[in-house]
């Protein structure tokens, strides 16, 4: 009795909502969202993206920089800017990440980032009916793509629009006054891992912003975003200082001169480091022109040989 | 092919020695002339000069020697011990061992220099225990089978801990932790060399007064018994011996493939099956090799590094399958 009513009512409630799909199926790719994203897909949205789940700290703030925090309904447990970030549903890693915790949010959009250990989410989400997104985020370029691909897919394009700009002018603005307070540039070695010696090459988000505030990266020669160089060519480089990122774990200067090796450079035995938030330096964000003038202004009292 | 006679095998092992410690010492990602480098060895010249030779080049060089000779001579003993030609120094599970000792470190958020290579140590030595237990529980003698069985096992087991690891903690120290074991002589300074020396030096001691014994051994177990060695205890030197260079070279330099491998073969092939003759020659050969790829590794790219055990192998490899076809084709005319 229970099985057939359940069925009939089953069969009602199917019927009521395929019919009117039927009929919406063929313009709608037409009236919903589209873009391209980072693998060269076309991610299509039958309406504006309501219920976004960003997969890296990077589009979280930029979801949040195109006013659609409250949009947001899942985040990676590295998100932690802006604030409010932090009052949403924590989804855990962002790469490879957890595919059931996100399909538990519910959403209607996934920013992914673009690593190709994220191919195997992307497929599974697809196969939920989740449509996903790639983004790289890797330079500061990748800002202003990402924010406009978010801002197409969520029918916000004016303010990805004005996002764009106000990030180039802002960008410009904090370059061109690092560059009017003159003298000699900084040289820098960025400090990734002692051992063995990893630093960062021009392919960086971290160079880019040195380069910006009037400083050069004394590996700027190495091509990729981050390698493992020698110690002698360090220690030949001579920079003025080590910048170091700080993060939960990292606060104060890695114990470098504890290694003998690395006492061969002399900004390590002279302890000179220039220690830097990590959550604003370390993530290609719309806050890149901020990051710009902090460092500008601590080079500024950078005593210089 | 003809074997070196010793006195013109002995000259050939000095002139490769000089060759590799004036390389090493001489090249390097940044262009010193051999002036400035003669400077800096006397003491003399501008302090960036003195500090790269003396603190960078020269520990690097005494690392490399000590570590390819050790691997060297520990692969020659294990090859005898377990009587297979494939035998490395890290086939008793000593690498996922030291493997499993640095990730736990990393994991921990050790920072201290020296915390990650003694937690290295620590498993290697972990892991030789648990291989030796389990080949003594399998019966007294140290069966090579059984020896070679129980390094695998132990070796999967400390794998599959370190993947368990990695999966459940922070992704950058992990993958330092994997950075670390790949090898290199990227952190050498001299505190290093002195550890390792104090640690080798006395197992080196062992394997070399047991080179006539691992001759009687590698005819077979029994004739060495009846040729008057006592196997059981022989084995048992040798195994821990070797282990111990094999653990002590992972701490100082983490997992280097190949020299401890190959290395050995080369030296038969040349110079024929006395223990005797062999055990000092693989040292200084694999010492040699290893200082020139690390050469090698610090320049070919610079100033990137390379890992050292890729250009062991890219330099390895080749020599080797010349000399192997050099000797089949001696064996079968």
């Amino acid at each position: 009795m229970a099985a057939r009513r359940l069925s009939f009512r089953h069969w009602l409630t199917l019927g009521i909502v395929v019919a009117p799909l039927a009929g919406c199926r063929e313009h709608l790719p037409r009236s919903g969202p589209s873009a391209i994203d980072a693998w060269g897909r076309t991610v299509s949205l039958a309406a504006p993206a309501r219920r976004i789940v960003s997969l890296s700290p990077s589009t979280t703030e930029i979801v949040f920089a195109l006013g659609l925090g409250d949009r947001l309904v899942g985040r990676t447990r590295w998100c932690d800017y802006p604030a409010a970030a932090r009052a949403v549903a924590d989804v855990g890693d962002g790469i490879a990440p957890n595919v059931e915790a996100i399909a538990a949010r519910r959403p209607d959009l996934v920013l992914l980032y673009a690593s190709l250990s994220n191919r195997p989410a992307a497929q599974r989400l697809a196969a939920l009916g989740i449509a996903t997104a790639a983004l790289a985020l890797d330079r500061a370029e990748d800002v202003r793509t990402a924010a406009r691909l978010v801002g197409a897919l969520a029918g916000v394009k004016g303010a990805a629009a004005s996002l764009v700009a106000a990030f180039d002018s802002a960008r410009a603005g904090a370059a061109r006054d690092a560059a009017a307070t003159g003298g000699r540039r900084p040289r820098l070695y960025v400090h990734v891992w002692a051992e063995p010696p990893v630093t960062v090459g021009r392919g960086s988000y971290l160079a880019e912003i040195l380069r910006d505030a009037g400083a050069d990266n004394v590996f700027d020669d190495v091509p990729t975003s981050s390698a493992t160089v020698s110690l002698e060519s360090l220690a030949r480089r001579d920079p003025d200082a080590i910048v170091v990122l700080t993060s939960d774990t990292l606060g104060a200067p890695p114990p470098l001169a504890a290694r003998p090796p690395w006492r061969a450079v002399r900004a390590v035995r002279e302890g000179r480091y220039l220690l830097l938030d990590g959550s604003l330096y370390g993530r290609p964000s719309p806050r890149m022109p901020l990051a710009v003038r902090d460092l500008a202004a601590r080079l500024h009292h950078l005593p210089i040989r | 092919m003809r074997r070196l006679s010793g006195p013109r095998f002995a000259v050939t092992l000095a002139a490769l020695l000089t060759a590799a410690v004036a390389t090493g010492v001489l090249v390097g990602p940044s262009f010193l002339s051999p002036g400035e480098v003669l400077g800096a060895l006397l003491g003399r010249g501008d302090p960036s000069a003195t500090a790269i030779v003396w603190s960078l080049r020269l520990p690097r060089v005494a690392l490399g020697l000590l570590v390819g000779g050790v691997l060297a001579v520990a692969g020659a003993s294990l090859q005898v011990l377990v009587r297979n030609p494939l035998a490395d120094p890290y086939l008793l599970g000593l690498s996922g061992g030291a493997g499993l000792g640095a990730v736990l470190a990393m994991a921990a958020g050790l920072a201290s220099p020296w915390a990650v290579p003694a937690a290295a140590f620590g498993g290697a030595l972990l892991a030789m225990a648990a291989v030796y237990r389990l080949a003594a529980v399998a019966g007294g003698a140290l069966d090579g089978r059984v020896l070679v069985l129980a390094g695998v096992v132990v070796g999967a087991f400390a794998g599959a801990l370190v993947s368990g690891i990695l999966a459940v903690t922070d992704a950058q120290g992990a993958r330092s932790a994997m950075l670390w074991l790949m090898g290199g002589f990227g952190g050498a300074g001299w505190g290093t060399v002195a550890v390792l020396a104090v640690y080798a030096a006395p197992a080196l001691v062992v394997l070399v007064a047991e080179a006539r014994a691992l001759n009687l051994l590698a005819l077979g177990e029994e004739p060495a018994q009846y040729l008057g060695t006592d196997v059981v205890r022989t084995k048992r030197r040798v195994y821990l011996a070797a282990s111990l260079l094999a653990a002590a070279a992972v701490a100082a330099a983490g997992i280097i493939g190949f020299v401890g491998l190959v290395v050995p073969h080369a030296i038969r092939l040349l110079r024929g099956h006395d223990h005797r003759g062999i055990l000092p020659a693989a040292f200084v050969t694999g010492g040699a090799l290893l200082v020139f790829a690390d050469a090698g590794a610090r320049t070919a790219f610079a100033p990137v590094e390379l890992p050292v055990g890729v250009v062991t192998a890219l330099l390895g490899v080749p020599v080797f399958a010349l000399l192997l076809r050099r000797w089949t084709a001696r064996s079968s005319s």
